[in-house]
């Protein structure tokens, strides 16, 4: 029985995959980034591949704090998107980002946990790791606002 | 340290140019004055929000006022001592357009040896109402290794 319900599970987590990474596609700083979408020990994860010209501390050296925003920013929209029954494209409004711990030239992935969605807004909180630790880098919480119209 | 006599824009200028990330977008520092600083990036076009969309990508807005903010904690602290952002809080009051270049200016409301507080107002070029506001802390004089000095850098050391 347990085993009817992973497969149905692990069925579902694909098909998110698919539908965020359909989303992500359609962002041009999304690709310029080279985020992509995988499935985690967690969930779903948006995979931010390192690259020298992300680094915004080339002595320690160190992720730019704003790449670790673009990321955890478009990982809000696109879980606040595929979460919305009329795939409304949220706009943020306010973004609040804590940096936990020094983001160090490697992968790093996030995870969104849509705190709310309502009719007109959202609430996603988003975290961050990178590869080889499970200690979050950053954690951030967006408010996001779905157009009244469809889009 | 910031060279008495030296050109702040200059230093400030040359250890901007020097961030991998801050090159990428195309960010330039334009002026900094006393713990101001002021910096514009001219959107290419995969900065847009969408496929289509006429709007910059927020997170753009975002790197930019993590960049200017940071910048000004040089300035007000007159020396490119390492800091690291503990917090950064934005507000995209309206959509940023993709055919005006973006204009940021950040300035230290309050500075000591541990801490500095930080706003920044983003504006569409030519505007007079900012598209975005932020507001950050930054922990000063983090361990790890110095940045150069502009001395150094002079000397090539």
């Amino acid at each position: 029985m347990s085993g009817i319900v992973e497969q149905a599970e692990s069925r579902d987590d694909h098909a998110a995959c698919i539908a965020w990474q359909s989303l992500l596609a359609r962002i041009p700083y999304a690709r310029h980034l080279g985020l992509e979408v995988q499935l985690g020990q967690t969930g779903i994860e948006v995979h931010l591949p390192y690259r020298e010209a992300l680094v915004g501390n080339s002595k320690l050296p160190a992720l730019h704090g704003g790449v670790i925003g673009g990321l955890i920013e478009i990982t809000a929209r696109v879980a606040a998107q595929d979460q919305d029954t009329r795939a409304r494209r949220p706009r943020i409004l306010d973004c609040n980002i804590d940096y936990l711990r020094s983001a160090r030239a490697r992968s790093t992935f996030a995870s969104a946990e849509v705190v709310r969605h309502g009719r007109r807004t959202g609430v996603v909180q988003v975290t961050c790791r990178q590869e080889g630790a499970s200690a979050w880098i950053a954690r951030g919480r967006i408010q996001l606002l779905f157009p009244a119209t469809d889009r | 340290m910031l060279l008495p006599g030296s050109d702040p824009v200059a230093v400030v200028r040359q250890f901007s140019e020097q961030v991998p990330h801050s090159r990428d977008l195309g960010m330039e520092v334009v002026a900094v004055e006393a713990d101001r600083v002021r910096m514009r990036l001219a959107p290419p076009q995969w900065l847009r929000a969408d496929d289509g969309a006429d709007e910059i990508c927020s997170g753009v807005l975002y790197s930019l006022a993590d960049s200017a903010a940071g910048l000004a904690v040089f300035a007000a602290a007159q020396e490119l001592s390492p800091i690291a952002t503990l917090d950064l809080r934005m507000d995209y009051l309206r959509p940023a357009t993709i055919d005006r270049a973006l204009l940021a200016i950040a300035g230290c409301l309050h500075i000591t040896d541990e801490v500095a507080f930080v706003r920044c107002e983003i504006f569409s070029e030519g505007k007079a109402q900012p598209v975005a506001t932020g507001s950050a802390t930054f922990m000063r004089n983090t361990p790890g290794q110095r940045f150069k000095t502009f001395n150094e850098q002079e000397d090539g050391t």
